[in-house]
């Protein structure tokens, strides 16, 4: 494959960028790289995601775009580079050490994460998963607690159903939930591990209005994954391509879809012939 | 020697997470409620295969012992014999291996499958620590259940020895009582409550560190569920044994 890399690393100026400028960025990664065995599924992947942006991260399927997430979440220590949330380095933590642990658990907790299989705890209810992370993070009474688990509930589409458990969900339903849940704490960053995946379209535009309605009323910043070249189109102010472990393209959305890479090209022209291998 | 090497990176693994559920359960957060759950789940679970395992002992040990103890004429001492044998051995390892069975196998494969489901890094992602919050709880309620039940299994192996031995081997009430009180001492009680928080922390630690090693597949889930089973009565049975011949060599 070509090995040019187009790295696009525009500060562009999309809506809600107007938060700290000389504070940290939200995230910065610094030269990322991840193998599982000889497989290098990252290969020096660099990149910065503004406060309070929409990144949306397009690529086929199995290019390690939820690796690249877990590695955000230090839920994957890459081999190489720095993962920089807010100016600490996630990648630098040990585990094993009980300090470190402490401090990754604390970046840990300003992080929504909605799983690509949604992760809801089959144990508990709809509602009890929602009302989790409250519970555990916050001093509200379970009234303000009941208040806000409805609240999201409904912002994502779920009226009723809040004692049923996720095995008595459709796919898409459950996605919802576990949407519901990553935005319950109403987190600094949420990361989103292909949303749109497995529901409809009206469901699926309506979780993006409510991506940018969060984004707008709250100054969220989110970094989604996505098949789903429309959905990057509406709700993205930065777009980032990784293909074959690399990051082919990254920078606001008008310029990436300007530049015609052909990765992009043929991405969102679904060509099966081009520098995207199907392996 | 590759399986020995393994088997001693895994034992190294062990003391390690052993070492970090010890360090986890010394500071906070702390999760009270997830540990109440857990002590309340374990005695539903165990409580009755427990009792079912222990009664018939006493009984046996009242039909068998009645003929023996008649040859010397000394019937009236079998509760003696009774009594400190099931408060020292018997019921601390039926208890024990209970427990291992019913709740080592089940906390094993819950956590096993939360890991599989990918819930263990959910927990993780939401700033919680997954060591604090789904295996603190399960020692420690290992811990504590554990002796409780072998309370309980206490009385219910020496009311079925009683039955065996009073109404149907016709044997005295009064001097079974007397006997009995005689020979168990408060060291006894004690040694037997202390073999059960032993066991009871053996088998939640291990379920633990078996269940969080779970990789994929709901096959590997049942293979740590059935692990922790073989490994902690194996183990519970071996440090009876040792324990036992310590403490007998300590005259207590
Ligand atoms: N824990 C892991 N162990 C081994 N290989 C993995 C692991 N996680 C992901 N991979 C591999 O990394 C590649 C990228 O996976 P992933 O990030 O899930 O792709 P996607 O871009 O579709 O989200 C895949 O080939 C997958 O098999
Ligand atoms: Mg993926």
């Amino acid at each position: 494959m070509a090995k040019t890399e187009i790295q696009t690393h525009g500060l562009g100026s999309g809506p809600g960028a107007g938060t700290a400028g000389d504070a940290a960025p939200a995230v910065v990664l610094e030269n990322v790289s991840k193998s599982f065995g000889d497989h290098h599924v990252l290969r020096g992947v660099s990149l910065t995601i503004r406060r309070g942006s929409i990144t949306v991260m397009l690529g086929p399927s199995g290019t390690g775009k939820s690796v690249l997430l877990r590695c955000l979440v230090g839920l994957l220590k890459p081999d190489t580079g720095r993962v920089l949330v807010f100016g600490e380095d996630v990648a630098a933590l040990d585990e094993t050490k009980a300090k470190d642990r402490e401090k990754l658990f604390a970046i840990r907790r300003r992080f929504g994460m909605l799983f690509q299989d949604g992760a809801l705890f089959d144990d508990m209810t709809v509602y009890d998963n929602v009302a989790f992370p409250m519970r555990l993070h916050t001093d509200l009474s379970e009234a303000e607690i009941r208040e806000r688990v409805i609240d999201k509930l409904h912002r994502v589409g779920l009226k009723g159903g809040e004692q049923k458990f996720p095995a008595e969900l459709s796919g898409g339903m459950r996605k919802r939930v576990a949407f519901a849940r990553a935005i319950a704490l109403e987190p600094d960053i949420v990361l989103c591990d292909e949303p749109s995946s497995g529901l409809d379209p009206v469901m699926s535009a309506t979780l993006d209005e409510l991506i940018m309605e969060m984004h707008r009323s709250l100054g969220i910043t989110f970094i989604i994954i996505s098949h789903d070249t429309a959905e990057a189109k509406m709700v993205a102010d930065t777009i980032g391509m990784l293909a074959n472990g690399h990051l082919v393209a990254f920078g606001p959305k008008e310029e990436v879809f300007r530049e015609d890479h052909p990765a992009i090209h043929q991405f969102f022209a679904r060509e099966t012939q081009g520098p995207i291998k199907v392996v | 020697m590759k399986r020995l090497i393994d088997f001693l990176e895994t034992l190294g693994a062990l003391g390690a997470f052993a070492w970090q559920v010890f360090w986890s359960t010394l500071t906070s957060p702390r999760y009270f409620k997830e540990t109440l759950r857990m002590m309340d789940v374990l005695v539903r679970r165990c409580i009755i295969p427990v009792g079912l395992a222990v009664a018939p002992v006493g009984a046996v040990i009242s039909l068998q012992g009645i003929d023996v103890f008649k040859l010397f004429g000394a019937e009236r001492m079998l509760s003696s014999f009774l009594g400190t044998a099931i408060v020292r051995e018997y019921s601390p390892a039926l208890a024990s291996v209970m427990v291992a069975a019913q709740a080592g196998s089940s906390i094993a494969a819950r956590i096993g499958t939360m890991k599989v489901r990918g819930q263990i890094d959910a927990l993780a992602v939401m700033g919680v620590d997954p060591v604090r919050y789904v295996v603190v709880p399960g020692v420690i309620a290992c811990l504590v259940v554990t002796p409780l039940l072998s309370v309980i299994t206490n009385f219910l192996g020496i009311a079925s020895g009683w039955f065996f031995a009073v109404p149907i081997g016709g044997v005295d009430h009064g001097a079974f009582m007397e006997h009995l009180t005689a020979q168990i001492t408060a060291a006894d009680l004690w040694v037997g409550l202390g073999k059960c928080a032993l066991f009871g922390l053996g088998v939640g630690v291990i379920a633990g560190f078996l269940g969080l090693r779970v990789k994929h597949g709901a096959a590997s889930v049942g293979k740590a569920a059935n692990d922790t089973v073989v490994n902690t009565i194996i183990l519970i049975l071996l440090t009876d044994y040792v324990v036992s011949m310590m403490l007998l060599g300590m005259g207590l």
